[in-house]
């Protein structure tokens, strides 16, 4: 109702994904800025258009297409799995059986993109089918031990499947993001490659500072995964509210309690395995085939690890957590790295903020104050010691203190206002 | 639809007497997809449409044609508000029988004497609660029913007494009724004189049983027309109307909510938003936002109340940006106060300057932000309170009015408003009031036709030439105001011959969000004393905020802080009182008052009869 928001006549607009004006505005302006940002029109954040951030926002859409999975797992079905890495690769793998070159040593069929990528997904559902039942006798910590388990056992699989997963020190290639119809015919769509627009896209001059003739492979790239984190992010957002995602919550909030009022608790928690999955499969795929060539050491328990964190800082539970979650696990080391430089430079300038960077930075054999040492040794923390560090320090702190993560920080901010001028 | 109302076996209404019923078909005839009402269901704000309306009130009337209801019968409705309130109250309207409300919370031996001195003859009560009102009463209590008709089934499926029937059989006889008479409606409806009774409406009675006043439905069409359709009530003299959103919450069976709601409906056609129930009115109106709103003082004095809490809990910029505002907001209350209501250049800038930081949201929060509109009636309110909400820019206005004349008394007008009055008489009604007893008498088209049953009471009613007298003690203010001193019944004559009005002391009192209740004692005393019941979730939250401990409502209304408390409110009051009328002693209700226990009436207004009965003691150990 026009200047009523909580007059609700029908369930409709209850259960609206975006029930506001103001939302719909906001997703919309959030729209227009995911378009910009690739085509280095973008005011203000036009660097991220350059290929080495690019390549960094791309590996984060890609990281948040499976953790938007890990999300409904976790989040909302409240199944706590390490066992995220392992789905992935089921994904990675059949998609490069399916999708890869055939070679002496190794399968491959030469699929389309087409084929592989849902094919990646489905294969991972069926997996996580295959362990659902284990949750529904383990709970809680146990289960995180059972999906432990399943790390162990995938880098044991793919360290020994050598026709699958290629060598154990040099993987194999995977096939590319292009979309052809069928095996050895040329791409009629190549999200990779450098070069001219897509014929959909004509060159661009529609805004005075946004001169387009090419793009580059990465901003194609982008393009393609952004399309599928938001497809994947809306069905996530909508399945949280259907039949399904309400007996997620259900199971979640109290199984037993959950049972005994009729919602079947077996059938939840495959469902919620068999999903949640099925995102890890398409996420692994595409991760690898953007990365090009994989070693089986990639899907290790750390990968796992990056996902709980990814799902606790960003918010469980949450759609746009998982957004901020990704953004801030990728983005932070390289803030991090970028920080550091800049602190070194101002030591070594002697400029304004030498002081901050003599606390932080060891510069040199002789300075034994700092936490990230720069060169190789000495005491102090590599830089890539300290992010580690850092992000275990943040899982504590987020657990403890704001459970709902980045985005409860969000809500928190939010019904500050909307509670003015009271506090409840 | 209109093609069955436009069948020729259907008489030609066009020239019959204009009823409620009459305008409720009028309005599905001229804008049938237009909601009519909202009832919350399940969570969601279901809608009917006029014609929707109609199709139900026909088909009930016609269910009550085929129970075989005559003219001049009368019919009863027990239940909380609820769309089938007003169905059935329009279909018994429709086929000329007399319709009488009754309170939700009325117990089993009110119930048993309202239906009977009514003589109800087709009963509508809600639910198992209120059917067990009836069933569970020694045999033939209730001589005069026929048929009781309940809309929740719950827990009556297994009752086998013949005179129940669902809700969806009574419809669904209406409509083979309507399928094989068609147009009998329609018929009765042309019958209609103006000069029937259209409806009972019984006084709460602080002293003594209850009396039914019967309102014919010219005094329906004059109430309408005055207090609804006076010109001059609103800003830019926009009247009532469609665009119009009301929350529809006080029971309908008295005669406030009738009037303001059902009636309204009728004859102005406003969206009629059912509440839930009478606890969620704070949400329910922060959902629907209405445009006009009515609420007893009761309910000013909890939403009063209710803001003050809510903002002592808040964080400590909220509170000081709030504190801030409230300052503003006193300051253009007293502006407006001194202008008739009127902004000044002065108070119009500084709610310019409360208005983004503070008196939107508030206004959003408490369910006023779209109000044009707002009164208090139906009890005396503080003016504090009054102030309080004319400062947060919602226009407020004090009605006065009473069963007996259909509400037509007085009112405020926009820009005329004078604090501590009810305002100016409505044009062109007989209106004095009496020099010698300071009584306010009336006659207008408005006044009732008497007490149903009862010739007596109503030549009591009545003065010598024919006025109403309306019990009321009050004076001119200014030559133009009225304001209201108290009920005669009501005025505490001291032992040392002074007289005074208690409901001043207690509203003073009852200003004050700690206080809940209050009676004013002192007729043939030497001095005043007062009886006073706590807030209990206000002081319970100042109670927790001093980490004073405490378990029921006796034992925190008897915490020495507590007392403390509750006297320095009882000072700050005494200070606006001469030194006679000042309270010198008090003592807390150790229980809260209830309708079923007797203490209040269904209006939640103090039955001083049984108070002194319960609290004799307490009053004594005052005077010893």
């Amino acid at each position: 109702m026009r200047g009523r928001p909580n007059l609700y006549t029908e369930y409709k607009s209850e259960m609206g994904l975006f029930p506001t004006t103001s939302k719909k505005v906001s997703i919309a302006l959030l729209g227009v800025v995911a378009i910009l940002v690739p085509l280095n029109a973008m005011p203000l954040m036009g660097f991220l258009g350059d290929a080495g951030w690019m390549v960094l926002v791309n590996k984060a859409l890609i990281y948040a297409i499976a953790a938007l999975g890990l999300n409904l797992l976790v989040g909302v079905a409240g199944q706590v799995s390490l066992g995220h890495s392992f789905f992935m690769a089921v994904g990675a793998y059949t998609a490069v059986v399916l999708g890869g070159e055939a070679g002496k040593t190794v399968w491959g069929l030469g699929l389309p993109m087409w084929v592989w990528l849902p094919a990646a997904g489905l294969a991972a559902a069926l997996v996580g089918i295959l362990v659902a039942p284990t949750a529904v006798r383990v709970r809680g910590l146990y289960l995180a031990f059972v999906t432990l388990g399943l790390v162990f056992i995938g880098q044991y699989l793919w360290r020994n499947l050598g026709s699958v997963a290629g060598g154990p020190t040099t993987g194999r290639p995977w096939p590319k993001l292009e979309f052809a119809l069928w095996r050895n015919m040329d791409p009629i769509i190549s999200f990779t490659s450098d070069g001219p627009l897509w014929w959909w896209l004509t060159p661009v001059n529609w805004l005075p500072w946004v001169h387009i003739e090419e793009m580059s492979g990465e901003a194609k790239t982008y393009f393609f995964v952004l399309a599928t984190v938001v497809i994947f992010g809306l069905l996530a957002k909508n399945l949280m509210r259907t039949r399904i995602g309400r007996s997620w919550a259900a199971i979640r909030d109290r199984d037993i309690a959950a049972e005994v009022m009729g919602v079947a608790e077996a059938k939840g928690k495959t469902q919620a395995f068999a999903i949640s999955s099925f995102y890890a499969g398409v996420g692994g795929a595409i991760l690898a085939s953007v990365i090009g060539r994989i070693i089986p050491e990639t899907w290790d328990l750390f990968l796992s690890i990056e996902f709980v964190a990814i799902v606790l800082i960003g918010g469980a539970g949450t759609i746009a957590g998982v957004y901020l979650g990704t953004f801030f696990l990728i983005f932070t080391p390289r803030i991090v790295e970028e920080v550091t430089g800049w602190l070194a430079a101002q030591v070594a300038d002697a400029g304004p903020f030498a002081w901050l960077g003599n606390l932080f930075i060891r510069t040199g054999p002789d300075d034994w104050i700092g936490i990230v040492s720069l060169d190789a040794y000495g005491p102090g923390l590599s830089i890539f010691q300290f992010n580690i560090v850092l992000f275990g320090v943040l899982i504590i702190v987020f657990l403890i203190v704001e459970p709902l993560g980045l985005f409860g920080i969000w809500i928190k901010v939010k019904n500050y206002w909307k509670g003015w001028p009271f506090s409840y | 639809m209109t093609t069955t109302l436009n069948q020729t076996e259907i008489p030609d209404l066009s020239d019959a007497f204009q009823s409620v019923a009459w305008h409720v078909r009028d309005w599905a005839q001229r804008t049938p997809d237009r909601v009519a009402l909202r009832d919350k269901d399940f969570g969601i704000w279901q809608e009917m449409t006029s014609s929707e309306l109609w199709e139900h009130v026909l088909t009930a009337a016609h269910g009550l044609l085929a129970l075989g209801v005559e003219p001049g019968q009368v019919t009863s409705i027990h239940s909380e508000d609820r769309p089938e309130w007003l169905i059935f109250d329009f279909a018994s309207v429709a086929v000329r029988a007399v319709c009488t409300g009754m309170y939700p919370t009325n117990p089993m031996a009110e119930v048993i004497y309202l239906l009977n001195n009514a003589g109800s003859i087709v009963h509508f009560a809600e639910d198992q609660e209120q059917i067990d009102k009836i069933l569970d009463a020694p045999e033939n209590s209730y001589p005069t029913i026929e048929k009781i008709i309940y809309v929740e089934p719950r827990g009556v499926r297994e009752m086998t007494d013949p005179r129940l029937m669902f809700w969806d059989d009574f419809m669904e006889m209406g409509r083979e009724h309507r399928a094989s008479h068609p147009g009998a409606v329609e018929q009765r409806m042309a019958e209609v004189d103006p000069s029937e009774v259209m409806t009972l409406i019984y006084t709460s009675g602080t002293t003594g049983p209850p009396k039914g006043a019967m309102l014919t439905h010219r005094n329906v069409e004059y109430g309408v027309e005055k207090v609804l359709n006076s010109p001059g009530r609103f800003k830019g003299d926009v009247g009532e109307g469609v665009d119009d959103e009301k929350l529809t919450y006080l029971p309908l069976c008295h005669v406030a909510e009738r009037i303001f709601s059902a009636w309204s409906l009728a004859y102005n056609g406003p969206v009629l938003n059912f509440a839930e129930s009478i606890e969620t009115v704070q949400v329910n109106l922060r959902e629907v936002q209405p445009t006009i709103f009515f609420a007893v003082p009761r309910i000013w004095e909890r939403i009063h109340a209710g803001v003050h809490i809510k903002l002592q809990d808040a964080s400590f910029f909220k509170r000081l940006i709030s504190g801030f505002s409230l300052k503003l907001a006193k300051y253009i209350g007293r502006q407006r106060v001194n202008n008739g209501g009127n902004f000044t250049f002065g108070s119009r800038i500084a709610y310019m300057i409360g208005y983004p930081l503070f008196f939107r949201s508030l206004k959003e929060r408490i369910g006023m932000r779209h109000v044009r509109y707002a009164s208090s009636g139906a009890a005396a309110i503080a003016p504090e309170v009054l102030e309080f909400f004319m400062g947060l820019g919602i226009p407020l206005y004090e009605v006065y009015g009473m069963t007996e004349n259909t509400v037509v008394a007085t009112t405020n007008f926009y820009g005329r408003v004078k604090l501590g009055t009810v305002g100016e008489p409505f044009e062109g009604i007989g209106f004095r009031i009496d020099e010698e007893t300071g009584e306010i008498q009336m006659k207008h088209d408005g006044v009732f036709a008497g007490y149903w049953g009862s010739p007596e009471a109503t030549a009591d009613t009545f003065t010598e030439d024919g006025w109403l007298k309306t019990g009321d003690v009050g004076e001119w203010i200014d030559g133009t105001h009225v304001k209201i001193i108290d009920r005669i019944k009501h005025i505490i004559v001291t032992s040392g011959g002074m007289n005074i009005s208690p409901s001043e002391i207690e509203n003073s009192l009852k200003a004050s969000p700690y206080i809940k209740e209050a009676m004013a004692i002192g007729d043939g005393r030497k001095y005043v004393t007062a009886l006073i019941g706590i807030e209990y979730d206000v002081v319970g939250n100042w109670a927790l905020r001093r980490q004073i401990t405490y378990t029921t409502y006796r034992d925190l209304s008897e915490k020495p802080q507590v007392i403390e408390l509750i006297q320095g409110v009882v000072n700050d009051s005494n200070e606006k009182f001469a030194h006679l009328e000042q309270v010198r002693e008090f003592r807390m209700i150790t229980k809260e008052l209830d309708h079923e226990d007797g203490e209040l009436t269904a209006t939640q207004k103090l039955k001083r009869g049984a108070m002194d009965k319960l609290f004799g003691d307490l009053v004594e150990s005052m005077y010893s």
